[in-house]
């Protein structure tokens, strides 16, 4: 049975629309992560399935019974918050005690509950402060002990780790993980961290525009992306984009040409318009006196340590290549490079859509 | 003398004459109360003296002072009571619910406090004459919360305004319903300006003296009316007056002290980043 199912859901304020819909089965134990940028409705998404807002259309289940009008209270959710919004005028104690109230168990229970918890997130020693004497790191693990207290069938995450310094949100990333093997309670997350979806999701899902552009697992939507969209949005650096033309047989672009892969015989129209899309990595150096080799103008040389990111200019379009560090060039040099074929990508360019299917 | 030093010198001037000028009529209560009828309008006044309880015996002895106080502590207590359960709701309501006329109503409310409280005594008294409500505290109890309320409206309401909608959230998927999340999570944060409103509410209906003499007779009459009864067309009993107006002192200090450990800032700190 899936833990979460959304059946077409929508979401419209008025008479705008922000979430298009949505259709999602998320099973029991798995951890979802709802990934795009600002304004894609992936948290507008998330409140719906806690019940902060109301579904404007379709159906939403949880564990089974549509909840489309049934209280937050009655979900049997436990979320976690951007901003953490722990009970200020309560201590650490106290915060996870009013959590646990609506349960109506016995103190023993309640004590036990709150000391293994605090226990699991190292919270002991600050039970009896308050919110306002935490750190931002402390304050985010009280309010994930908050949520895990009442033992929820499901958890949901509202970018909680956005609030965290760089080294603090890897390591709280890390916990996050690792409590989820540890209590395997099926989890909702949303993040525009691409890193946080990649390393934490059993399955993600790409939203764009109150759109589902991609549902698939971490490797299939970095491998397999399927819309430019998800393909530039996943991988750091970014998915170099060419537009170019089929044209007998070969990909045609301003001031750049290449054979037509093999998979791709087929599947494209002689003359339609076409986006070859390149991830940074598969961009070589290559002599020049190599097949396929285009000459490229390295504008801008980044130097990360063991590999190094050149900014290229190949006739008008301009790619970014990540070459190992020893093969760095000075920015003003003139390279030769080739694009690995057999890991090219293909996407209509009025759609969007890929062709490698 | 440094610059430094003058600035102190100047401040504490400055306290001074704030100070002579807000106590000198407290002194002239105290001291006009226990000061034998015979001296009391000496010239030069005297400033030492025998002091004599007289007054306050007299205030005890002639009139049910004790009774005229216990109404105005029960008018005074009900109507803050009233104004800020039925205020603070109010506010919180107005706070949370998006609506395009809200502003109007909230407006609305301010209004209640807007007309001359001469202009409605005598539509007020013939009101509570037909409800047989004359002289009880009830009448002055719904008269001062009619102003009272709109006041506790617009404090709440900023108060109110200031507390993260989040933590009603968490406390929603917390399991608590909305009266439940009020009560536990919201008023508690708003509590200072439960502190602020009740002062206010407190002071207003405490100190009010027109309503209360229209409204009231022998049996709700209250101390700030019954003081003034010293004042007849043959006598103006000042011994009495004072002693009365000291006692009229206590009550409100008292509650504006009690209320005061509750006049804390940032309540809500530390709740969302």
């Amino acid at each position: 049975m899936s833990a979460i199912t959304l059946k077409n859901v929508i979401k419209k304020y008025g008479a705008v629309q922000v979430v298009h819909g949505v259709d999602l089965d998320i099973d029991e134990g798995e951890f979802v992560v709802l990934l795009g940028p600002s304004g894609c409705g992936k948290t507008t998404t998330l409140r719906m399935v806690a019940g902060l807002e109301d579904v404007s259309g379709g159906e939403l289940s949880i564990g089974g019974q549509v909840v489309n009008n049934v209280a937050p209270k009655d979900r049997g959710v436990a979320m976690v918050f951007q901003n953490y919004a722990l009970y200020p005028h309560m201590t650490v104690k106290k915060n996870m005690e009013f959590a646990l109230r609506p349960l109506k168990l016995d103190k023993a229970e309640v004590d036990k509950r709150i000391n293994d918890t605090a226990a699991i997130l190292g919270l002991g020693e600050l039970l009896e402060r308050r919110p306002v004497q935490l750190s931002g790191g402390q304050r985010q693990r009280v309010a994930m002990g908050r949520a895990m207290v009442r033992t929820p069938d499901v958890f949901l995450f509202d970018e909680p780790l956005s609030n965290l310094d760089a080294k603090l949100r890897t390591q709280v990333r890390w916990e996050i993980g690792k409590l989820h093997q540890r209590l395997g309670t099926t989890v909702l997350y949303v993040t525009h961290d691409q890193v946080e979806a990649m390393t934490l999701a059993d399955k993600v899902v790409i939203m764009r525009d109150g759109y589902v552009e991609q549902v698939g697992t971490p490797e299939e939507v970095y491998t397999a992306p399927q819309s430019t969209f998800v393909a530039t949005f996943i991988g750091s650096p970014s998915m170099n984009m060419i537009e170019a033309k089929v044209v007998a047989e070969r990909l045609e672009a301003n001031g750049f040409s290449m054979p037509l892969p093999d998979r791709f015989q087929g599947k494209v129209t002689e003359g339609q318009a076409v986006t070859i899309g390149v991830r940074p990595i598969e961009i070589k150096r290559v002599a020049a006196s190599s097949t396929g080799a285009m000459q490229a103008n390295v504008e801008v040389t980044e130097y990360l340590g063991n590999e190094a990111l050149l900014d290229l200019r190949v006739g008008p379009h301009e790619l970014v290549a990540e070459v190992p560090a020893d093969q760095r060039v000075e920015p003003g040099k003139v390279i030769h490079i080739a694009l690995n074929e057999g890991a090219i990508h293909l996407f209509d360019t009025v759609s969007g859509r890929t062709l490698s299917e | 003398m440094t610059r430094n030093l003058r600035q102190n010198i100047l401040v504490y001037a400055l306290l001074a004459v704030v100070l002579i000028v807000f106590m000198t009529p407290i002194y002239l209560i105290v001291s006009s109360s226990v000061k034998p009828s015979p001296i009391m309008f000496q010239k030069p006044p005297a400033f030492l003296f025998t002091p004599t309880f007289e007054h306050y015996h007299d205030l005890f002895a002639m009139r049910p002072f004790t009774k005229f106080i216990w109404n105005s502590l029960i008018v005074a207590l009900g109507s803050t009571a009233f104004s800020l359960t039925i205020g603070s709701l109010a506010a919180y309501a107005i706070s949370r619910i998006r609506h395009k006329r809200m502003n109007d109503v909230a407006f609305w409310i301010l209004s209640m406090r807007m007309f001359p409280p001469i202009a409605v005594v005598v539509p007020y008294y013939i009101i509570f004459k037909s409800a047989g409500l004359l002289d009880t505290p009830l009448a002055l109890i719904i008269v001062y919360s009619t102003a009272n309320i709109p006041l506790t409206v617009w404090l709440m309401k900023g108060f109110f305004d200031e507390v993260p909608l989040a933590l009603e959230e968490a406390a929603a998927v917390d399991g608590y319903g909305l009266l439940a999340t009020f009560w536990y999570v919201t008023l508690p944060l708003a509590a200072p300006g439960l502190a602020v409103s009740a002062v206010f509410c407190f002071i207003f209906s405490w100190n009010e003296f027109l309503f209360a003499l229209m409204l009231t007779g022998s049996e709700a009459q209250t101390a700030t009316v019954a003081v003034m009864s010293f004042w007849s067309s043959d006598a103006v009993q000042w011994g009495r007056i004072m002693a009365g107006s000291f006692i009229i002192l206590i009550p409100g200090v008292i509650f504006v002290l009690t209320c005061q450990r509750w006049l804390v800032r940032g309540l809500t700190m530390g709740s969302v980043k």
